[in-house]
């Protein structure tokens, strides 16, 4: 039973914990590398130096002595997003949709006090949601507005998707969609789902929801799969150039389709969860082999890896 | 296979395999550790005190024979003289001299070895005359009561005995007349007078025995019980409740034949304490005297050179590993999660001094009680460093009342809690708490049992005395560990739980 199962997924190539820690983590990432992914400021700045798109930086608040001024540097901007720059799983972020003299609407209708606002930056500075309790900076962003494509399976939040990049060339993705239960979180393990991506067309294939195979979206009851992802090649695009910049070898991007900007960088990820195999159906492991194989002139500039990809792990070709 | 993982794990095992080699051939090591379990350290402590004149302590002490052999006793008189005095079966220490008005501590320690129960091939025990103090007509009561049983055999006849001073006097039962008579002649006499004029009319040989049960212990009284000969062996019998002990018994005997155990003549001897711990260490001593003696480096640079006090230590600290190399399956092979890394092996640790149950207990009282006040904390966002130095001084309250309950109720286990390690528990309520917000309770709660899953498995690795002793004499076993552990390492195949968790994948190629 176990060598049978064993044997299956051997056959479709999946990653498995071990090896992708051993194999991949280990070999492919340094550790020196991992700030310019951990802290969202430096994975700004290092993308506007290489022309990706991330959504615009209003302000960085670096010590308690700033938020005095708080409600001056926001003046311009009626919504705006506040969040942590180490922070993990989406923690601490806040999204200001509006404001007026009674203060902040949140994105979920609620309206905080300016002095709320101000203590949870404080609380941002402290490290309270920071990956190992160091100090912290809080940005303030713009807020994005998610293309509208993926409005009827989204349950409140904002929807992403997410790229892996193996020795940058695009090799798996999938759509991240809260729910209910992720309390608008697009991070799987806390409830959200994952619908993986046709490579080739940017199409969306079937959901994985917790640990199960799922085609329709739990809230909204609308259908997950067969929905055209827009901007498909120029994120894979972006996907491949991020994998340069970072120096990273096994990487997951997470980008947010904007309404008018279209694609933008929002995060990257080290340590990139395996889920993502089961919202497509395939192996990572298979791919990567595949990439490993692949002659040394695919390589050459992200616009031949993304074309590569394309054409080497579309479902039709049955990778 | 060409990883250098494999070379440096092959390279561990000959390192290993070398040198208990060379133990065994050269060093001629045993290769399997004898019982472990048959040896004890005995002690007696106590004060002194009296008057002027000379002072005589008289104390039953254990000695060599058939089912015991004694080694490595050490006396402690102070200023009085010892002697040893044999008195019929009974090997007495005798303490004497004049002591100074602040008293003498005296003490006694030895090594006992209990040797597995032999058939004895002596001659048949004397049968005594009733005793002292019953008439003739309580003898002849004890005959009528016990005449019933005349046909059985010795062995059996002792078992009906044993059952009627529970009160169980088999069918037929004996004349009311004669109950109540028994009744009456128990109200007036000790109870082991009964017993043993009822053995007596059985005619089977017994005799008083007083010494100490055999449990690590320290106790200020000791044990009387009766011995009883079968024919073939004293059998023990508990004679307050009739209970015959099982072979191999555990009491050890200090004087027999109604010898009492302590006599003291002029004085007093107060405090008496007696101490029994298993003294695994000393009996490999014993093995191992002519490796003490011997100057070869191995020998020189064994663990046995320790002083005993920390022998101990070192014979669960060599096991530590093997609780890593636990967690190393449980999560690598097997992928169950568990809180930090050493947290478990912690955990096992301190579990030898609360006990399994006791030991659960606590921690899960103490995580979801902290897991509770944690969330209350949530609200208060407080910084990470002072967080958890309140989440740490909850614990360490949680453990002074563990504590002070524990003394209440007279339960040893929860005044050991002390031992748990604080700072564990305290990171465990902080993980618990970060898992259940970011993964959900279940995934949490499974934390949790995958980690006391394997503080349990470890505990039980720790307490196996056969292992604790092969890894002492053989320490180069940790190289076998540490290659198994680098195996482990480079273990890139699936985990267990992975099969299930890509369970969508099955039979899909």
């Amino acid at each position: 039973m176990i060598l049978k199962a064993v044997h299956w997924l051997r056959e479709v190539g999946v990653l498995g914990m071990n090896r992708r820690n051993a194999e991949y983590i280990m070999r492919f990432n340094p550790r020196s590398f991992f700030p310019l992914v951990d802290d969202k400021l430096k994975t700004k700045q290092l993308a506007k130096a290489h022309q990706i798109p991330t959504p615009p930086l209003y302000h960085v608040i670096e010590h308690h002595g700033d938020l005095g001024d708080l409600a001056e540097l926001v003046s311009d901007h009626q919504e705006f997003v506040v969040k942590p720059a180490r922070g993990a799983g989406g923690s601490g972020i806040i999204l200001v949709s509006d404001h007026s003299e009674e203060g902040f609407t949140k994105q979920n209708g609620e309206v905080i006090p300016l002095k709320a606002l101000t203590y949870h930056i404080s609380d941002i500075l402290s490290g309270i949601y920071s990956l190992e309790g160091l100090e912290d900076r809080a940005l303030i962003e713009a807020l994005v507005h998610p293309n509208t494509v993926f409005d009827g399976i989204t349950y409140l939040g904002v929807p992403d998707i997410r790229i892996i990049v193996y020795r940058g060339v695009p090799v798996m993705s999938m759509v991240r969609l809260p729910t209910r239960s992720s309390d608008g979180k697009a991070n799987l393990h806390r409830g959200a789902i994952g619908v993986g991506i046709d490579m080739g067309e940017g199409t969306t294939l079937k959901g994985v929801h917790r640990s199960s195979v799922v085609t329709y979206h739990p809230d909204t009851k609308k259908p997950v799969t067969g929905i055209q992802v827009p901007h498909w090649e120029s994120m894979l695009l972006i996907a491949a150039r991020t994998g340069d910049m970072t120096g990273i070898g096994y990487l997951g991007v997470d980008l947010v389709i904007d309404r008018e900007r279209g694609p933008v960088l929002l995060e990257l990820n080290a340590r990139p969860g395996l889920q993502i195999q089961i919202a497509n159906q395939a192996g990572l492991l298979r791919r990567f082999d595949l990439i490993d194989k692949a002659p040394p002139e695919v390589f050459s500039t992200p616009e031949i890896r993304v074309a590569w990809a394309l054409d080497t792990f579309s479902a039709r070709t049955a990778n | 296979m060409k990883h250098p993982a494999i070379p440096l794990a092959v390279a561990l095992l000959l390192i290993s395999f070398a040198l208990i080699s060379y133990r065994v051939i050269w060093l001629k090591y045993p290769i399997f550790p004898p019982a472990p379990e048959k040896v004890w350290r005995l002690s007696m402590d106590g004060q002194v005190t009296g008057g002027e004149k000379e002072i005589t302590v008289m104390v039953g002490l254990p000695f060599t024979h058939r089912g015991q052999m004694v080694a490595e006793e050490r006396i402690r008189s102070g200023t009085l003289a010892f002697n040893l005095l044999h008195e019929g079966p009974n090997q007495v220490g005798v303490w004497s001299g004049v002591i100074s008005p602040r008293g003498e501590a005296i003490g006694y320690s030895a090594t006992i070895q209990v040797r597995p129960p032999q058939p004895i091939k002596t001659k048949t025990a004397i049968l005594e005359p009733y005793p002292l103090n019953t008439q003739e007509e309580d003898q002849a009561l004890a005959k009528r009561l016990v005449r019933k049983w005349d046909f059985l055999p010795a062995a059996d006849r002792l078992r009906r005995i044993a059952a009627a001073l529970r009160g169980i006097w088999g069918s037929p039962p004996p004349e009311d007349q004669d109950l109540r008579e028994w009744s009456a002649f128990q109200e007036n006499h000790i109870h082991l007078d009964a017993v043993l004029l009822l053995l007596r009319a059985a005619s089977l040989p017994a005799r008083v025995v007083e010494g100490l049960q055999l449990v690590e212990s320290v106790t200020g009284s000791t044990l009387t019980w009766v011995e009883v000969w079968t024919g073939q062996e004293w059998d023990s019998l508990q004679p307050e409740n009739g209970e015959i002990y099982q072979q191999p018994v555990p009491l050890l005997a200090l004087t027999t034949n109604g010898l009492p155990l302590i006599r003291v003549i002029n004085g007093e001897l107060s405090e008496v304490r007696w101490t029994l711990n298993r003294g695994i260490i000393s009996q490999w001593r014993m093995q191992f005297e002519r490796i003490m003696s011997s100057n070869r480096f191995l020998d020189r640079w064994s663990l046995f050179r320790l002083p005993a006090d920390f022998q101990g230590t070192f014979r669960i600290l060599i096991l530590v590993p093997i609780g890593a190399l636990m967690i190393c399956l449980l999560r690598n092979i097997i992928g169950f999660p568990t809180f930090g890394i050493f947290l478990p092996v912690l955990m096992a640790l301190a579990f030898r001094n609360t006990g399994l149950a006791y030991g659960l207990g606590i921690f899960w009282g103490v995580v979801l009680f902290g897991y509770v006040v944690r969330r209350q904390i949530d609200k208060l966002r407080l910084l990470l460093v002072p967080r958890l130095s309140v989440i740490l001084t909850l614990v360490i309250l949680c453990i002074i009342f563990f504590a002070l309950l524990g003394n209440k109720l007279g339960l040893r286990e929860f005044m050991a809690v002390g031992l748990l390690p604080f700072v564990i528990l305290t990171m465990t309520i902080e993980r618990f708490f970060v898992i259940t917000e970011e993964s959900g309770t279940r995934e949490a709660l499974w934390t949790a049992v995958g980690s006391a899953g394997v503080a349990v498995i470890t505990y039980k690795i720790l307490q196996l005395e056969p292992l604790q002793l092969t890894f002492f004499v053989y320490p180069e076993l940790l190289f076998v560990i540490a290659a198994i552990q680098v195996l482990l390492g480079r273990y890139t195949g699936y985990r267990l739980l992975e099969l299930f968790r890509f369970r969508g994948f099955w039979g899909s190629s």
